[in-house]
C-alpha cells in the first residue's frame, strides 16, 4: 500500500507538471519575463524619483528665502514666496506661514499635521547640518548606550493589572531575589567620530514613510547599541518587514496555480477522467501539490540565498507554504464561479496575511508577536536566534490547521461535492458534513468539536492582536464578544450540520447528547493545545478570556455544553430559522459568564 | 453595436454578482482592511506614544538612577510627574528591574558638562515589554531635555549657524492627518478600481472555460457587445464602492474635499486598469494565465504612475485635502484620452477574435 501509494502521488505530479508547463508555455513564460524587466525599471525608477502620492498636500507661504529653499526640499509642501504682507493679507490660502522666522499655522487639524511635518523637516535639516560641526561632540554631547535586560517574570505581569510595581514611594525599592554583579559600562562611544556623522546624517536623510506617519518609531542605528537621544525608542523593524512581503508574494502567488488547477478539474467535469482512476483522493491532492510545493520551497530557498540570509529560516516559512496551500487546495473546491473563487482567494490572502504580517511589526516590542510564524524570521534577521519552544508556539497552528483542511479537501474529493453548484454556504455545510457520521453521530461531532479549535485559536488570536492596541477597558470588552460569538459558532457548526444532512432533524437524544459530546471534544482539544502551545499568553487577562482558565475544569464544560444546548433547542424547535437568534443567546451567556470569571460582574 | 444589447449582458452581470454575494465578500474585504489599516496605525502610536493611551497617564514610573546626584539629569528625571528618579547601586537597580520594581535603570558617568568628550550614558530597561517601549519615550523626551542643556553649556564651540524657526506652541498635532488622507483614502478610494479590473478577467474567461460563450453568441448578442457589456458591468460598480466609502468617512467626520472630481477620477482610472484586464483575459482565454500577467502588469504600471509627480493617485489626494486648481482637469482629460484609445485598440482586437473559432 504504501509504495504503491507514492507511486500514484509521483504518477500524478508528474502529470500535473508536465500540465503546468504546457499551459504556461503558451506565451505566459516570454510576457512574464518582459513584465519582469519592466518591474525592475519601474522599481528603479520610483527609487530615483521617490514616490509621489503626497505631494502638495500642504500650502506653505514664506518670505524667508533660505528656509523656503530648505522645506521644499520636502514634496508634501508647496513652498509660494511672496512679500510679509501679501501672504499675510492671503492667509487662508496657506496651511502654514513664515515671516522672517516666525511661524504661523492654520488653527485646524490639517495646520497641525502641517506643523508637525514642518518640525520634521526642520530637526531633519538641523541634524544634517550639526553633523557637519567641526567640533562634533558640541552639536553632539550625549550619546546613549541602549541596554536591554530579560525579565524575570512573566511578561503578562504588565497585563494582568499589575501595570508597576508598588510605586511611588518615597525611597528606592529593594530587590527581593539575589543580586548579580552587573558590569560597570565604560562611558565612552567606541566608535571614531567620522562613523557617528555618517550615521547622523544616514538617520537624518533616511525617509521612513512609517515613521513619516506616527513620528515616535525610533530607526535602526547602525552604531550597535549607541545612538543619539533623537534615536532613541524602538525600532520598527523595516528592513526585515520589507523582506517578509518578498517572501510572501511569490508564495501566495505560486498557491494560486494550484487552486486554479483543482478548480480546473471542476469545470465541465474535467476531472472525472482523473477520478476514474483508481487512486486515492489524497494521493491525488498531494501529487497535485507536490510540483506547487517543491516551487515554493525553490523560490524561497532562493530568495534566501540571493540576500544572503540565514539558511534556518526556511524553517518558519514551511508551515506558512502548508497552509497557503491547504487553503488553496478548500478555495479551489468551494468556489462555484471564478469571481467566488477570486473574491474568496483575496479575501483569504488578506486575512492570512494580516495575521502573518502584522504580529510582525510589533517583534521588537510585545511577545504577542510571536504568534506569527514570520515574527521568527524577523528576529533571525536581526541577530536573535529563535528557541525550540518559540517554533512550536507560533507555528503549531498552521501545521495542524493545514493537516486538518487537507483531510477535509481529500474526504469530499469526489464526483458528487466536486461538480455540485450549490451556494457557497450550503457547500461548506456539506464539505463539513462530510467527516459527519450518520451511524455514530455523537462520536463525530466530539471529533469535530476537537478538530475547530486550531481554527478557533486562529481567529481568536487574529482578534487579540487586533483588540490589543485599543484602551484597557475596551478592548477587554470587545474581546469577550469576539471570542464568545466566535466559540459558539464554531462549536454549533457539527450540530448544525447534523440538523441539515439528517432526515427527521435533530432528535431530543441528539440536542442533549450531541451538545455534552461536542463540548467535550471542544474542551479536551482546548486543553491539549493550550498544553503544547500557548501558555504564554494564556497567563494574560487575555488569555483568561480567550481561553478559559485552566484549573476548574466542569465550569467550562457546563458553560460549553449549555451555551451549545441553548443553539441545538432552538434548532430542533424551531429548525434552522432560529440558528442566529439561537448563537446570539448562546453568546450573550457566554459573555455574562466571563464577566463574571473576571468579577466585573459579582454574584 | 447595440446598446440595449450591452445593457442586457451588463445587467446579466450585475444580478449574477448580486446572486453569488460575492460582492458581500469584496465590501468585507475591503471594510476587514480598513479595520485593520486604522487598527495598526491607532496601535503603533498608542504603543510608541504612551499618551495615546488614556490608560497609561498618571501612572510614575521608577527609574533607578546610578550616579552623582549633582548633574543636570536627575532633576530633569524627578521634576517630571511620571517619573520618579531612585539613588542606587548598578547591581541591585538592574536587579530589582528584573523584578520589575523599577522600569528602567540609566547609569551615569561622572563626565562634566563642558567635558571635551561626550557624555555616555546606559539606559537599561526590559526586553519586549510593551511598558518598556512606553518608558522608551518617556526617557527619550528626557534625554532630549539634557542634550539641549549640555548644547547651551557647549554652544561657544558651535561653528555651523543652521536656520533657526520659531514654532508656536500649539502642541498635540495631528498623527493621523497624512496617514487619512495621504494613504487610507486614496487606497480605499481605488481599491473597489482593482477589484473590478480582476472581475473582467474572470467574467471573460469563464465564458470561454465553461463554454458558455457560444451559446450567448448564437442569441442576437455579438461578441462586442457581449465584451462592452461586461465592462460596463465592472465599471459601474466601481463608483458605487468609492462612494459609500466616502459617504462613510463623512460619517466618521471625515469630510474630503470634492467628491465628485474624485469619483470621476476614480472612474477613468479604474477604466484604464479595466481595459488592460480585458486585454489579458482576450489574449489568454484561460484565468491562470491572465490573472497572473494582468496582476503583474497593475503592479508595474501603479508603481510606474507612484514615480510620477501628479500621478492620479496624488491627484485624489490632492483633491481631498483641496490643495489643487484647476489643473487636475487636464490631467483628467488626458487619462480620458488614454482610456478612449485603449477603447479603440480593444475594439479592434474583440472584433478580429470575434470572427475566429471560439475556442
Amino acid at each position: 500500500m504504501g509504495m504503491s501509494t507514492l507511486r500514484q502521488i509521483s504518477v500524478i505530479a508528474r502529470w500535473e507538471l508536465l500540465r503546468t508547463l504546457s499551459t504556461m508555455g503558451r506565451g505566459v513564460l516570454p510576457a512574464a519575463i518582459v513584465l519582469f524587466v519592466f518591474l525592475v525599471a519601474a522599481s528603479g525608477l520610483a527609487a530615483e524619483s521617490g514616490v509621489h502620492l503626497q505631494d502638495g498636500i500642504y500650502r506653505l507661504g514664506t518670505d524667508n528665502v533660505p528656509a523656503g529653499q530648505v522645506i521644499a526640499e520636502d514634496t508634501r509642501f508647496t513652498v509660494y514666496l511672496d512679500s510679509g504682507q501679501s501672504l499675510w493679507n492671503n492667509r487662508e490660502f496657506y496651511d502654514v506661514i513664515i515671516l522672517n522666522s516666525e511661524v504661523y499655522v492654520m488653527d485646524d487639524e490639517k495646520g497641525r499635521a502641517a506643523l508637525t511635518s514642518l518640525e520634521r523637516v526642520f530637526e531633519r535639516y538641523t541634524a544634517l547640518i550639526n553633523a557637519e560641526e567641526p567640533d562634533l561632540y558640541a552639536a553632539y554631547p550625549l550619546w546613549i548606550d541602549r541596554r536591554y535586560e530579560k525579565s524575570e517574570l512573566d511578561f503578562t505581569a504588565t497585563q494582568s493589572g499589575q501595570r508597576v510595581s508598588p510605586i511611588p514611594q518615597g525611597q528606592a525599592p529593594a530587590p527581593q531575589g539575589p543580586i548579580v554583579p552587573v558590569a560597570t559600562p565604560d562611558g565612552a562611544v567606541p566608535y571614531d567620530p567620522r562613523v557617528l556623522r555618517a550615521e547622523i546624517s544616514r538617520s537624518a536623510v533616511q525617509d521612513d514613510s512609517v515613521g513619516r506617519y506616527t513620528q515616535v518609531i525610533g530607526q535602526e542605528s547602525e552604531l550597535g547599541s549607541f545612538r543619539t537621544p533623537d534615536q532613541l525608542a524602538p525600532p520598527l523593524p523595516f528592513d526585515s518587514i520589507i523582506l517578509i512581503f518578498v517572501f510572501i508574494f511569490p508564495l501566495y502567488f505560486t498557491s494560486q496555480f494550484y487552486m486554479m488547477s483543482i478548480m480546473n478539474e471542476r469545470i465541465e467535469r474535467r476531472g472525472e477522467i482523473l477520478l476514474s482512476v483508481p487512486y486515492h483522493p489524497s494521493a491525488i491532492i498531494i501529487g497535485k501539490a507536490l510540483p506547487y510545493l517543491a516551487m515554493m520551497l525553490l523560490i524561497s530557498l532562493l530568495i534566501i540565498l540571493i540576500s544572503d540570509l540565514p539558511l534556518i529560516i526556511i524553517l518558519p516559512l514551511i508551515p506558512v507554504i502548508l497552509f497557503f496551500l491547504s487553503a488553496a487546495l478548500v478555495i479551489g473546491m468551494l468556489a462555484r464561479s471564478f469571481k467566488e473563487l477570486s473574491f474568496l482567494s483575496i479575501f483569504f490572502s488578506t486575512v492570512a496575511t494580516s495575521y502573518l504580517f502584522f504580529p510582525s511589526i510589533f517583534a521588537n516590542v510585545h511577545v504577542v508577536s510571536l504568534i506569527s510564524p514570520l515574527t521568527l524570521i524577523v528576529l533571525e534577521i536581526q541577530g536573535d536566534s529563535f528557541a525550540l519552544t518559540d517554533y512550536i508556539y507560533s507555528t503549531s497552528l498552521f501545521f495542524l490547521t493545514s493537516a486538518i483542511l487537507l483531510y477535509a479537501g481529500s474526504v469530499n474529493f469526489n464526483e458528487e461535492r466536486l461538480f455540485s453548484l450549490h451556494r457557497l454556504l450550503p457547500r461548506t455545510i456539506e464539505f463539513i458534513s462530510a467527516g459527519i457520521s450518520k451511524r455514530y453521530p455523537l462520536i463525530s461531532v466530539f471529533t469535530l468539536g476537537a478538530l475547530v479549535i486550531p481554527f478557533v485559536f486562529m481567529v481568536q488570536l487574529l482578534g487579540l492582536v487586533l483588540f490589543f492596541n485599543l484602551p484597557m477597558p475596551l478592548s477587554l470588552l470587545l474581546l469577550i464578544g469576539y471570542a464568545a460569538v466566535t466559540e459558539e459558532v464554531a462549536k454549533s457548526i457539527g450540530i448544525y450540520a447534523l440538523a441539515k444532512i439528517l432526515p427527521g432533524g435533530l432528535t431530543w437524544r441528539l440536542v442533549i447528547f450531541g451538545s455534552a459530546a461536542t463540548a467535550l471534544g471542544f474542551l479536551i482539544g482546548e486543553k491539549l493545545l493550550l498544553f503544547a502551545t500557548i501558555a504564554q499568553v494564556t497567563e494574560s487577562v487575555f488569555g483568561s478570556i480567550l481561553f478559559l482558565s485552566l484549573q476548574v475544569l466542569w465550569m467550562p464544560f457546563l458553560l460549553h455544553a449549555g451555551c451549545l444546548l441553548v443553539v441545538a433547542v432552538a434548532l430542533k424547535t424551531g429548525g434552522l430559522r432560529l440558528y442566529v437568534p439561537g448563537i446570539i443567546l448562546a453568546a450573550i451567556i457566554h459573555v455574562l459568564y466571563n464577566l463574571i470569571v473576571i468579577g466585573v460582574i459579582s454574584l | 453595436m447595440k446598446s440595449r444589447n450591452i445593457a442586457i449582458v451588463a445587467k446579466k452581470e450585475l444580478s449574477g454578482l448580486y446572486a453569488e454575494k460575492t460582492i458581500v465578500f469584496a465590501i468585507l474585504l475591503q471594510l476587514f482592511i480598513a479595520l485593520f489599516s486604522s487598527f495598526l496605525m491607532v496601535g503603533l502610536t498608542a504603543m510608541y506614544d504612551p499618551n495615546a493611551i488614556s490608560g497609561y497617564q498618571g501612572v510614575e514610573y521608577g527609574i533607578g538612577y546610578v550616579g552623582e546626584k549633582e548633574g543636570g539629569l536627575y532633576s530633569i528625571i524627578d521634576d517630571r510627574r511620571d517619573l520618579a528618579a531612585y539613588r542606587m547601586d548598578l547591581d541591585s537597580a538592574i536587579a530589582s528591574l528584573k523584578e520589575r520594581q523599577i522600569s528602567a535603570v540609566i547609569w551615569v558617568p561622572p563626565t562634566l558638562p563642558d567635558d571635551e568628550g561626550p557624555i555616555v550614558v546606559t539606559l537599561y530597561t526590559l526586553q519586549n515589554d510593551i511598558q518598556s517601549s512606553i518608558v522608551e519615550v518617556k526617557m527619550k523626551e528626557v534625554l532630549l531635555t539634557f542634550e539641549e542643556e549640555l548644547r547651551s553649556v557647549r554652544s561657544e564651540r558651535l561653528m555651523m549657524n543652521p536656520i533657526k524657526l520659531n514654532f508656536p506652541d500649539t502642541r498635540g498635532g495631528s498623527n493621523y492627518f497624512e496617514f487619512v488622507f495621504g494613504l487610507l483614502i486614496p487606497l480605499l478610494v481605488f481599491m473597489p478600481a482593482i477589484i473590478s479590473a480582476a472581475l473582467i478577467i474572470d467574467l471573460i474567461t469563464e465564458e470561454y472555460q465553461s463554454g458558455t460563450l457560444e451559446t450567448l453568441l448564437s442569441t442576437t448578442v455579438t461578441y462586442s457587445e457581449m465584451l462592452w457589456g461586461k465592462i460596463l458591468a465592472c465599471i459601474l460598480i466601481v463608483p458605487v464602492q468609492s462612494a459609500a466609502w466616502l459617504a462613510l468617512l463623512a460619517a466618521n467626520g471625515i469630510v474630503v474635499q470634492h467628491p465628485v472630481e474624485i469619483l470621476l477620477h476614480v472612474i477613468f482610472g479604474s477604466m484604464i486598469l479595466i481595459l488592460i484586464g480585458a486585454f489579458c483575459a482576450l489574449h489568454y482565454r484561460e484565468r491562470t494565465s491572465a490573472q497572473f500577467i494582468f496582476s503583474t502588469a497593475v503592479v508595474v504600471v501603479i508603481i510606474l504612475a507612484m514615480a510620477v509627480p501628479y500621478n492620479p493617485l496624488n491627484l485624489l489626494v490632492r483633491l481631498a485635502v483641496g490643495t489643487i486648481g484647476p489643473l487636475h482637469w487636464m490631467i483628467l482629460s488626458g487619462i480620458v484620452a488614454l482610456a478612449v484609445l485603449l477603447s479603440i485598440l480593444l475594439n479592434r482586437y474583440a472584433e478580429r477574435i470575434g470572427l475566429l473559432p471560439m475556442r
